[in-house]
C-alpha cells in the first residue's frame, strides 16, 4: 500500500508541475482589433426632437434660424429655398443656368446663389405666373400654426396682403417673434405679395404653370440628342444637374436648441399618456346594455383639439355603429363621452407635428368595457 | 512564497496563484480534494496490482491442486507460508479437517459443518482483503464533485462580496475569483471521475475474484465431503 501511495503522490505532483507550467500563463483574450469609436451623444436616439447637436436645451426644440424666417406652411427640412426640397444648399461658385430634363424656374434660379439679393425677387414678381405658382404654398401657411383658431387665420391672410407693400424685405420678421398666431400670417404675407392672388386664382395655378414649363424642356431635350444619340445621351438626359438650392422651404426663427436632425418619435404621446386618455375618455363612455346583436359596435371618432386640451368644432365620426336604434345610441354615447371627458390633460410639448394630440383618433368598442 | 504572494496582486491566474488567491475554505477544499485524488489514486494502483497478483496466485494454486498432488502434502508445502485468497482457504479447511481428525472426531456431518464454516470464515476474510477501501472510491466518486461545488459556491460568494465591497463591478476585478473558485470543483471532478471509473472497474473484478473462491471453497468442499465418507463410512 505505501509503495501504492508513494507512487499515487508521485503521479499527482508530475502532473501538478505540468499543470503548473502550462497554465502559468493563459493567453490573454486578443482586444487589439477592437478599435474604440467615439461617442459623441449617448442618448435615447428613439425619441429626439429637432434641433442641432451642439446648442444648449431649451423648453422650446427649434432648429438653427434659418436666413428667411417667414414661416412657409407644411415644410418640413429647414432652408431657405422657395419650395421645399430635400437638398442640402451648395455654395455655387458662379450661377450657370441648368440644364436638366426638368426645366429650371426662373424664380428659383436666384435662389441658388449663397446671397439672397432682395433685387431679384421683385424681378419674380412682374411675372404673373410665378406669383400664382407658389400660391398654393401660401394655402397651407396656416398650418404651420394651426392650433388656434383656423378660421380667424383665413380671415387674417386674406387682408393682410392687399394693404402691404409688396417690396418689404425679410429681416424685420426675422426679428420678429413669430408665438402670436395672429400677426403670424401678416408676416408671412408681407415680403412679397404672393398671398394676394392666392386665394382668388388657386384653381387656375396648375395649369398655367405647366403650360410655362413644358415649353422649357422641349428646348433643351433636343440639342443633345442632335448632337448624340444612343442610351448615353438619354441617361445624360435624365441625369438632374439642377443645382441644390437653399435646403428645404421650413423657416425657423427661434433660438437653435439641442436635438437631432428631424424629430422622431418625440411628439408621440406614450403609452401611458394614452393611457391616461383613454381611461379619462372611457371615465364617461357609458353604452347602452344589450348591444351583443350589433355587428359592429366599434365607433372612430376623430377630435381636433386645442393646446388647452379643449376640443376644437364637432369631433368627426369617422365610423359609426349603425344609423339606427342601438347604433345610433352608441354612437352618441361616445360622442358624449369625449365632450364630457374634456379638457383632456396632455404634455404640451407633444401637441404639434403628426404625431402630436392635436389631432386624436379615438376607438370606441363597448365589448372592450 | 514572498514572491509568489507579490505575484498574486497583480491578478496572477496560474494555478498556483489562483490556489494561493483563494480564501481559506476553498483552499482547505483543494487541498482535501487534492488528498482524496491522491489516496483515490493509490487505492487505484494498489487494488489494480493487487487483483492482478491474486488472479495469478488463483491460476498457479488451481493449477497446484488439479495436477493430483495428495492434500496431505500440498497442505504441509502451503503451511508455513503466507497465503492468501484460495490458498488461505485452503489451508482453514486443512486445518479443521486435520484438528477433528488428531481429536478423534467421529460425526461425519459435524466435521462437514465445521470444515464449511471455517471456508466461509476464511471466504469472508479473503473477499474483505479483496473489496477493503473500494468505498472509499465510491465515497469519493460521488462526494467529490459536491465538495468542489462547495468550494467554488464559497469562493464565488466571497468573490461576489469583493465587488460589493470594491463597488467595481468590472469583469477584471471578477474574474480572478470565479476562475479561482471554479478550480475547486476542477479539482473535485478530477478527484471524482477516476473514483468512479475504477470503483466500477474494482468491484467488478473484486466480485469476479470472490466468486471464483466461493466456486473453490464448494468444489474443496465437496472434495473433503467425499474423502469424509471414504474415511469414516467403514466406522460408522
Amino acid at each position: 500500500m505505501r509503495a501504492s501511495v508513494t507512487s499515487s503522490a508521485i503521479i499527482h505532483a508530475v502532473l501538478l508541475g505540468w499543470g503548473l507550467l502550462t497554465f502559468s500563463s493563459p493567453t490573454p483574450m486578443d482586444l487589439a482589433n477592437s478599435e474604440s469609436l467615439p461617442i459623441e451623444i449617448v442618448s435615447d436616439t428613439s425619441q429626439m426632437v429637432q434641433g442641432d447637436k451642439k446648442a444648449p436645451k431649451s423648453e422650446k426644440p427649434a432648429p438653427k434660424p434659418t436666413e428667411k424666417p417667414q414661416t412657409k406652411p407644411d415644410a418640413v427640412n429647414i432652408g431657405d429655398a422657395e419650395t421645399d426640397v430635400e437638398s442640402k444648399p451648395i455654395p455655387a461658385t458662379k450661377p450657370k443656368i441648368v440644364e436638366a430634363a426638368e426645366a429650371p424656374k426662373q424664380s428659383e434660379i436666384p435662389v441658388t446663389k449663397p446671397d439672397p439679393k432682395p433685387e431679384i425677387q421683385p424681378e419674380t414678381k412682374p411675372v404673373p405666373t410665378p406669383a400664382t405658382e407658389i400660391a398654393p404654398e401660401a394655402k397651407p401657411k396656416q398650418e404651420v400654426k394651426p392650433d388656434p383658431i383656423m378660421t380667424a387665420i383665413n380671415n387674417d391672410s386674406k387682408p393682410a396682403p392687399t394693404p402691404d407693400a409688396p417690396k418689404v424685405e425679410p429681416t424685420p420678421q426675422a426679428e420678429k417673434p413669430a408665438e402670436e398666431a395672429f400677426k403670424l400670417p401678416q408676416n408671412v404675407a408681407k415680403p412679397e405679395d404672393k398671398p394676394k392672388p392666392a386665394p382668388a386664382q388657386t384653381a387656375t395655378t396648375p395649369e398655367r404653370k405647366e403650360s410655362k414649363e413644358t415649353p422649357k424642356p422641349t428646348k433643351t431635350a433636343p440639342t443633345p440628342s442632335k448632337e448624340k444619340n444612343g442610351i448615353a445621351e438619354e441617361a445624360q438626359a435624365l441625369l438632374n444637374r439642377e443645382k441644390a438650392s437653399g435646403g428645404g422651404q421650413k423657416r425657423s426663427t427661434d433660438q437653435t436648441s439641442l436635438g437631432a436632425k428631424t424629430t422622431t418619435g418625440a411628439g408621440k404621446l406614450s403609452q401611458s399618456e394614452m393611457d391616461a386618455l383613454r381611461g379619462q375618455i372611457s371615465k364617461f363612455y357609458n353604452p347602452p346594455v344589450g348591444i351583443e346583436d350589433i355587428a359592429n359596435p366599434i365607433v372612430t371618432i376623430v377630435m381636433k383639439l386645442n393646446q388647452s386640451g379643449m376640443i376644437v368644432g364637432d369631433p368627426v365620426i369617422e365610423a359609426s355603429a349603425g344609423g339606427s336604434g342601438v347604433g345610433r345610441v352608441l354612437t352618441e354615447a361616445a360622442r358624449r363621452a369625449i365632450l364630457r371627458a374634456q379638457p383632456f390633460n396632455l404634455p404640451a410639448d407633444k401637441y404639434d407635428g403628426s404625431d402630436g394630440w392635436n389631432e386624436v383618433r379615438m376607438n370606441f368598442d363597448p365589448r372592450d368595457l | 512564497m514572498e514572491n509568489l504572494a507579490v505575484a498574486v496582486q497583480t491578478s496572477d491566474v496560474s494555478l498556483w496563484g489562483l490556489f494561493w488567491q483563494a480564501g481559506f475554505i476553498v483552499k482547505l477544499v483543494m487541498i482535501g480534494l487534492l488528498g482524496a485524488s491522491i489516496w483515490t489514486w493509490a487505492i487505484i494502483i494498489d487494488k489494480v496490482l493487487g487483483y492482478g497478483r491474486a488472479k495469478r496466485a488463483f491460476d498457479r494454486f488451481e493449477q497446484i491442486f488439479w495436477s493430483g498432488q495428495s492434500l496431505e502434502e500440498l497442505y504441509r508445502n502451503l503451511g508455513d507460508k503466507r497465503t492468501t485468497g484460495m490458498g488461505s482457504i485452503f489451508i482453514a479447511a486443512m486445518r479443521e479437517w486435520k484438528k477433528s481428525f488428531e481429536k478423534g472426531a467421529r460425526s461425519p456431518i459435524a466435521l462437514q459443518m465445521r470444515i464449511d464454516k471455517a471456508m466461509d470464515v476464511a471466504l469472508s476474510r479473503e473477499s474483505d482483503i479483496l473489496a477493503a477501501r473500494l468505498g472509499f472510491l465510491a465515497t469519493i466518486g460521488s462526494a467529490g464533485p459536491f465538495i468542489g461545488l462547495f468550494g467554488t459556491v464559497i469562493g464565488i460568494m466571497t468573490s461576489f462580496m469583493g465587488i460589493a465591497g470594491s463597488k467595481s463591478t468590472s469583469l477584471a476585478v471578477v474574474a480572478p475569483g470565479i476562475a479561482e473558485a471554479l478550480l475547486a470543483t476542477a479539482i473535485g471532478l478530477v478527484a471524482a471521475i477516476p473514483a468512479v471509473i475504477a470503483y466500477n472497474k474494482l468491484s467488478s473484478d473484486a466480485g469476479k475474484l470472490t466468486a471464483r473462491m466461493e466456486g473453490f471453497a464448494d468444489e474443496f468442499s465437496a472434495i473433503l465431503s467425499r474423502q469424509i465418507d471414504e474415511k469414516l463410512a467403514p466406522r460408522a
